[in-house]
């Protein structure tokens, strides 16, 4: 464990620690910060009407393939889902990659970890891409 | 129990395990780096400071948000499993969907609805905070009443989850 090195000022600065990954800064910071907040606020409202929908209005065993059958009938709820899918898995994924960084300090660990992240993560939202589209036709 | 449904409750114990894992790696992390445990060393004593120097509550809002965070995006991985089995394999997802009405995953769900409830707020306050800039007082309250929102949607809700099992 390292001693935390103080400036001038008394404050702590990223770096500060060996044992706390510093973050990179630059344009990917923004991108990141934008994409976490406005995908967030589309899941409050995708996400909490989906569960109103699956567990309150609807008793949730009441929500097999027939009343999936009948909600992708409709185009607004294809495009309900595709939404919450595609918002969620950035949000998260997202949220994720931000916790391996602050959990991983070993920089090639950390890239794995990452990578694998994505991996999954892509191949999920792949396969959820193929499900709406399947429901399409 | 049929095979679809036997992976189904594996895989949902192999959500659940990764979320207390990553639990354990949270709080672990937070002794390491963040200065120590703040649950145990002189909790009572700090609460009873006042509202200026009870700051700590956002730092708790961070890891409950972060936990909660993290618990909503593995079920999350599970449930676009689960729900493709619809298109895949109509039989199997039938089959597993069952099980969504039992009790036991009734209170898993109760529980996920705490979760997202929490996440939601917290995140909207989050957004506050940082549009419309508030202070540390505002974000308190904020804070407070996301705690409230969640407690009361989440205790309503989770009446209307389980009253078929007293039904």
């Amino acid at each position: 464990m390292s001693t935390p090195t103080r400036h001038r000022g008394g404050e702590f600065r990223p770096g500060d620690r060996s044992d706390v990954p510093v973050r990179p800064s630059g344009g990917g910071r923004l991108f990141y910060y934008v994409t976490v907040r406005v995908t967030g606020l589309i899941l409050a409202v995708l996400v909490l009407g989906h569960f109103a929908v699956t567990h309150i209005t609807t008793d949730v065993a009441e929500t097999g393939s027939d009343f999936i059958a009948r909600r992708w009938g409709s185009a607004l709820w294809l495009l309900w889902d595709w939404a919450m899918l595609t918002a969620a898995m950035l949000h998260g994924a997202a949220g994720v990659w931000i916790a391996i960084e602050d959990y991983t300090p070993d920089p090639e660990k950390r890239r794995r970890r990452q990578r694998l992240l994505v991996s999954a993560s892509t191949l999920l939202f792949v396969l959820g891409l193929i499900v709406i589209v399947a429901a399409i036709f | 129990m049929t095979l679809a449904q036997a992976l189904f409750v594996v895989a949902l114990a192999g959500v659940l395990v990764a979320v207390v894992g990553f639990g354990f790696v949270m709080v672990s992390a937070a002794a390491r780096s963040g200065g120590g445990s703040y649950l145990s060393t002189g909790l009572l004593r700090r609460l009873q400071r006042s509202p200026e120097e009870r700051a700590e509550f956002n730092r708790w809002a961070f890891y409950a948000h972060r936990f909660t965070g993290f618990a909503v995006f593995a079920f999350l991985c599970l449930h676009i499993v689960d729900i493709s089995l619809y298109t895949f394999a109509p039989g199997a997802f039938d089959e597993v969907h069952v099980l969504y009405g039992w009790t036991s995953m009734r209170i898993f769900e109760c529980g996920l609805l705490f979760a997202i409830l929490f996440h939601t707020f917290n995140g909207l306050r989050i957004l506050a905070i940082d549009f419309a800039d508030l202070g540390s007082r505002a974000s308190r309250g904020l804070l407070t009443g996301a705690v409230v929102l969640t407690v009361l949607l989440g205790l309503g809700g989770s009446a209307v989850i389980m009253a078929p099992v007293f039904a």
